[in-house]
């Protein structure tokens, strides 16, 4: 049941929220948790965050003068270990020199709604070093409507973004989108299905790492008394804002399960659709390819 | 996998001497009619078969076999970098360049090399089933020469990447990819045994694939250091080896001939002993 399709009213959390409004309140929970949200991941996750995004990252398999779009990225984690990736001296050492003109090619972009988690990253990626790295860009946009064009990217990543995404069909659409090298205008927003998948070239993959469903008996006891109990009580402790720690476990609850949402990615034309459960179900990554 | 063994399948049915083959590749699962399929070798992977029935169930079809025909074009470009390259994920990257798909399709194979390599190798199978079929060469050869020129034919497929097999053959040779590989070569090594009309039902089944097996793998190892002008050295070495093993066969039969006639002679011997102290 896709209840975004069917009606206006969308059951945000388990308050009842319209559509405006959600968008709003994920515009609000990031900004009130911008400045700390890399701290609370590291909380909440207990550090495992760094290891789901790394395997991300290493099923995305990424090469040099490759485009890669990564959505919902604001604070740049994964883009920053893509771009780490494809340096990296062991992937040089095993290139024969063959492809070093291909290395100042790589371009990544990352997207984010939120200003404010954009400012973070750069902020890091300046720590880091990467801050005069053109191969970096930064670039405020809904993921519902991608101001690339199209069949222009590699690859496309969004890692626990998709979630807040008031219509995921259409995230997954613009996903699906033909783009070419330059920034368009904005497209009209048709269905979501059509437009997601165009932004990706023929080849491209789709990857998406999110919290998910659990199904194994005790430890989704525990894994629900953690969310609902301990989340909620760190966050007030740490960033001083339970609300939107709140919000955050019952959205979770309300995305589709794995299987579900599988079969949304296929819907959106995408194929060899698979899903990849880490530390049980708390954790899942889809793929999809676009051919 | 994807092809041959999509062609293969359409063989059997077709084929009237199918009824000695006991050894038929598991592609229960493997069908353009439904949907995707793959192997992952990480914990709890799912594939996604979407059942839903929507409008459109048919084109959805469409795509998921062109997905793996896209698929096959790249390796297939791949393979003409593979002696520059080696059987490597720059190969594959320049191939998938050439076909005109973007690189990332690359992360999406399995086992990257190994999948090339797996490719090349059904490949060779295919090719080797279709110089059986058109059958001229083996008419006039006798059991032995039969089974030392196919292995003959099917090597000198793999001559254009003598130069980087020894990296396929380290492959082909890790853990994870053991399982797929040796399936690979029982399939080889089946195919061969049955061009040559091999009728065993006993233990000789698995004794012939296994002898063969050995041969196949030694003469391959060989090849990869001989130098002699159109490696006329390994294909002598095939034909010795094949002798030796025939050799061998016909050892051990009169060798168990000679202990039965022993033993008989032995016991009847000793039979008219015993009967002559029990008289006397």
């Amino acid at each position: 049941i896709f209840e975004y399709k069917v009606s206006r009213v969308d059951f945000s959390g388990f308050k009842e929220v319209h559509e405006e409004e959600k968008s709003k309140m994920v515009g609000n929970v990031f900004s009130n948790v911008a400045s700390n949200y890399d701290l609370m991941n590291d909380l909440m996750s207990v550090g495992l965050h760094r290891l789901w995004k790394h395997r991300l990252v290493s099923k995305l398999h990424p090469f040099p003068g490759m485009k890669h779009l990564d959505v919902a990225g604001g604070t740049g984690d994964v883009a920053f270990k893509i771009l780490e990736n494809v340096n990296s001296i062991s992937r040089r050492a095993l290139q024969h020199g063959l492809e070093d003109d291909l290395q100042g090619e790589t371009e990544i972009y990352v997207c984010d709604i939120n200003p404010n988690m954009l400012s973070v990253g750069k902020k890091r990626a300046i720590e880091r070093g990467l801050g005069e790295n053109c191969s970096l860009k930064w670039v405020e946009g809904d993921a519902e409507a991608l101001t690339f064009e199209d069949c222009s990217m590699d690859g496309y990543t969004i890692a626990f973004g998709i979630r807040n995404v008031t219509h995921i069909e259409k995230a997954l659409a613009e996903a699906y989108r033909q783009v070419f090298y330059e920034l368009s205008s904005y497209y009209s927003r048709s269905s979501l299905t059509i437009l997601s998948i165009q932004v990706l070239k023929k080849g491209g993959r789709f990857l998406c790492l999110e919290l998910s469903h659990v199904d194994i008996p005790v430890f989704k006891d525990l894994y629900d008394y953690y969310s609902f109990s301990v989340i909620p009580a760190v966050g007030e402790l740490v960033a001083g804002d339970r609300e939107s720690y709140q919000y955050l476990v019952e959205s979770i609850r309300r995305f589709p399960s794995q299987d579900k949402f599988a079969a949304m990615i296929s819907e959106a034309g995408f194929q060899k659709v698979e899903y990849e459960n880490l530390v049980g179900g708390v954790v899942a990554i889809h793929s999809g390819l676009k051919f | 996998m994807y092809r041959s063994v999509l062609k293969r399948l359409l063989l059997i049915n077709t084929k009237t001497s199918n009824a000695n083959r006991r050894f038929l590749p598991q592609i229960t699962t493997f069908s353009t009619k439904t949907s995707s399929f793959s192997h992952q070798n990480h914990p709890s992977p799912q594939s996604i078969l979407p059942q839903t029935l929507t409008s459109n169930n048919n084109n959805q079809r469409k795509y998921k076999s062109d997905y793996q025909e896209d698929q096959v074009r790249v390796l297939q470009a791949s393979l003409r970098h593979v002696v520059k390259l080696g059987w490597s994920e720059a190969a594959m990257i320049s191939g998938a360049r050439k076909v005109g798909v973007s690189p990332s399709v690359v992360g999406s194979f399995p086992r990257k090399e190994a999948a090339l390599v797996e490719f090349f190798m059904d490949d060779c199978l295919q090719r080797l089933i279709d110089r059986i079929d058109s059958g001229e060469e083996l008419k006039d050869l006798i059991y032995s020469e039969r089974v030392a020129k196919l292995v003959q034919i099917r090597l000198e497929m793999q001559v254009p990447f003598i130069s980087k097999w020894s990296q396929a053959l380290s492959i082909q040779a890790q853990p994870m990819n053991v399982p797929m590989s040796f399936k690979q070569r029982a399939m080889l090594v089946d195919e061969i045994w049955h061009a040559c009309g091999d009728n065993a039902s006993n233990i000789d089944w698995y004794l012939k694939r296994t002898v063969l097996g050995g041969l196949y793998s030694t003469t391959e190892i060989y090849m990869l250091t001989d130098n002699s002008p159109g490696f006329h050295d390994t294909w002598e070495f095939v034909r010795n080896r094949v002798k030796d093993a025939f050799d061998l066969g016909k050892t051990v039969q009169e060798a168990t001939y000679l202990a039965e006639a022993v033993g008989a002679g032995l016991g009847s011997s000793l039979a008219g002993f015993v009967k002559g102290v029990s008289r006397g």
